[in-house]
């Protein structure tokens, strides 16, 4: 099947900007600043009804209007490249494969928001896709794609390279601008939005890799190209991750509206060990779980959150019967409350709390009224918080209960998974 | 069962001085030899504005932004007097939250 990131299949080796223009790369840019406007591009962009990737699936032409609109300047791009969402590996592929794909991106970005400065912020503990955005930063120098004067328009640009810590929280976006500011990790308090108030207090479009790799191809070939991908709600295609749960692990892009089935069966050939699937994890340890006779459902952004689940950044994580779903939910829990900046009180509460419940689950004490305590701490919770990490335990943790409420029961009264 | 006196340790109550507040109760309630009850650290009660906050279990007092002057009529409570009616400023349904959670034994 054909791709839009990945047009002959998932890139091996690292695209260099000889490989990258003789496939049409940086046309895209030529072709922006020759003929159209900065209005044109993020229209373009809107009408595509391209969608972030980073996990929210927040319309990105929307976001970047709020941006050039703004009348403060200076404005300013993010790259997103923080990643630190377990199992996700697409943004650090793109990254080291084809930077030159991911570059062009963040410069139309800046057009269409009339940026003068971009960072490219990448997790410090991807080397090689540091190298590799940073090499093809230099030879898009050499060729006048950034700098001054960009292929001879009156645009100018200059981009600069920021390491993400390698924590869970450094990838949200207002926490990404602090480090950037050269402060610590934390997420600020929204409003205001990054969109109009980010970096430095100015306006800042902020977007993930997946998400502005979208915008050369989109640029080059138009929306009306785009949108003969996927769904009419979610066009496109999106990177999905699958881990080593299936016979074939690995990184497969996809329209959106494509089955999980032929996710899971035809790209991962199925589960490792042949056994039946018992839940499936989709979108990352944030979503809702599902069973597995929902294994048709259509990835989508409206399928998905019809199902009570969300598409987040495309990790599938299929769960195989003799599984406890018990640990599955403690080990989320944990990595939650290990993960919680710890600013806000309501949120290492509930972080902490929920795995503690959890663990005495697991163990097999407290009494049997404990599973009614869940959702009593997740909904006092709801809607406090500086940034979303506190309603992240919520969704796998309620679906789990619904789904598997007899896996709680007999480690509340055994304190041992019931297969073993 | 032995009771128990939790003290909230969270950032909030942390930083209006509740660890000193646990220290205090702990030393108090050993040198009077109260061996029936335990003063012990708890993760966050959600009354994190009204801190440093203390609960008695089971018999299920919650005591809001206490200070070290307090803790002469706290002391007193817990040694049977009465209950301290001007630190009793939480409303019900988080006491409720809380409690449930206290009797499924989540400490
Ligand atoms: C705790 C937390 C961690 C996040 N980590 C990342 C990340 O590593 N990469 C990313 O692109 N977005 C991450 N996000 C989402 C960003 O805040 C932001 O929504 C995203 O970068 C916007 O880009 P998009 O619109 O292109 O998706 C995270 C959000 C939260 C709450
Ligand atoms: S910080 Fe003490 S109740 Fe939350």
């Amino acid at each position: 099947m054909e791709g839009i990131l990945f047009p002959r299949g998932v890139v091996e080796e690292r695209e260099g900007l000889k490989e990258y223009s003789s496939r049409g790369g940086y046309e895209a840019l030529e072709k922006a600043l020759k003929q159209l406007s900065s209005e044109r591009v993020l229209q373009e962009v809107a009408d595509s009804g391209l969608k972030g990737r980073g996990g929210a699936g927040f319309p990105t032409g929307k976001k970047w209007a709020f941006t050039a609109e703004c009348p403060e300047t200076p404005h300013y791009v993010v790259l997103n490249g923080g990643e630190d969402e377990p199992g996700s590996k697409k943004d650090r592929l793109l990254m080291e494969n084809l930077p030159h794909l991911v570059l062009e991106g963040v410069i139309l970005t800046a057009y269409a928001v009339r940026a003068s400065k971009a960072y490219l912020y990448i997790n410090a503990a991807y080397d090689e896709a540091t190298r590799s955005m940073g090499d093809a930063l230099a030879e898009a120098k050499q060729a006048a794609y950034c700098g001054e004067r960009i292929a001879g328009s009156d645009f100018s640009l200059e981009i600069l390279l920021t390491p993400a810590p390698s924590n869970y929280v450094a990838g949200e976006d207002t926490a990404a601008l602090e480090v950037i500011e050269e402060k610590k990790p934390l997420p600020r308090q929204k409003p205001p939005f990054p969109a109009t108030a980010g970096l430095f207090g100015k306006p800042t479009a902020m977007n993930n890799v997946e998400t502005l790799a979208n915008v050369p191809p989109i640029i080059a070939r138009g929306a009306k190209w785009y949108r003969t991908f996927g769904t009419p709600e979610s066009p496109g295609t999106m990177i999905f991750s699958l881990n080593d749960e299936v016979k074939r692990p690995g990184i497969y892009e996809l329209p959106f509206g494509t089955a999980l089935r032929y996710l899971i069966e035809e790209c991962g050939g199925g589960t490792r060990d042949g056994k039946r699937i018992k839940a499936i994890l989709l979108g990352g340890p944030s979503s809702a779980f599902l069973s597995a006779d929902q294994i048709d459902l259509p990835l989508d952004h409206n399928s998905v959150r019809a199902a009570g689940s969300s598409i987040g950044c495309g990790v599938v994580r299929v769960i195989t019967e003799g599984s406890c779903i018990v640990e599955e939910t403690l080990r989320i829990a944990e990595f939650f409350a290990a993960e919680s900046c710890g600013q806000c009180p309501a949120c290492r509460m509930e972080t902490n709390m929920l795995a503690a419940m959890l663990k005495k689950v697991q163990q097999g004490q407290g009494g049997a009224p404990l599973l009614d305590q869940f959702n009593k701490v997740i909904s006092f919770n709801r809607g406090k918080g500086f940034c979303n990490l506190i309603h992240m335990p919520g969704p796998p943790i309620e679906s789990a209960l619904k789904l598997f409420r007899s896996d709680f029961e007999f480690h509340l009264a055994h304190g041992r998974c019931p297969q073993n | 069962m032995k009771r128990i006196c939790l003290v909230c340790q969270n950032v909030d109550c942390k930083s209006r001085g509740s660890e000193e507040i646990m220290k205090e109760l702990q030393q108090r309630v050993a040198d009077q030899g109260l061996t029936d009850l335990e003063v012990k650290p708890y993760l966050c009660f959600g009354a994190c504005q009204e801190g440093p906050n203390v609960v008695l279990y089971p018999e299920k007092s919650w005591y809001a932004g206490v200070k070290k002057e307090d803790l002469d009529d706290i002391m007193k409570h817990i040694a049977g007097g009465p209950h301290v009616t001007r630190l009793d400023t939480i409303d019900t349904s988080l006491k409720e939250l809380i409690y449930q959670l206290l009797e499924t034994g989540v400490f």
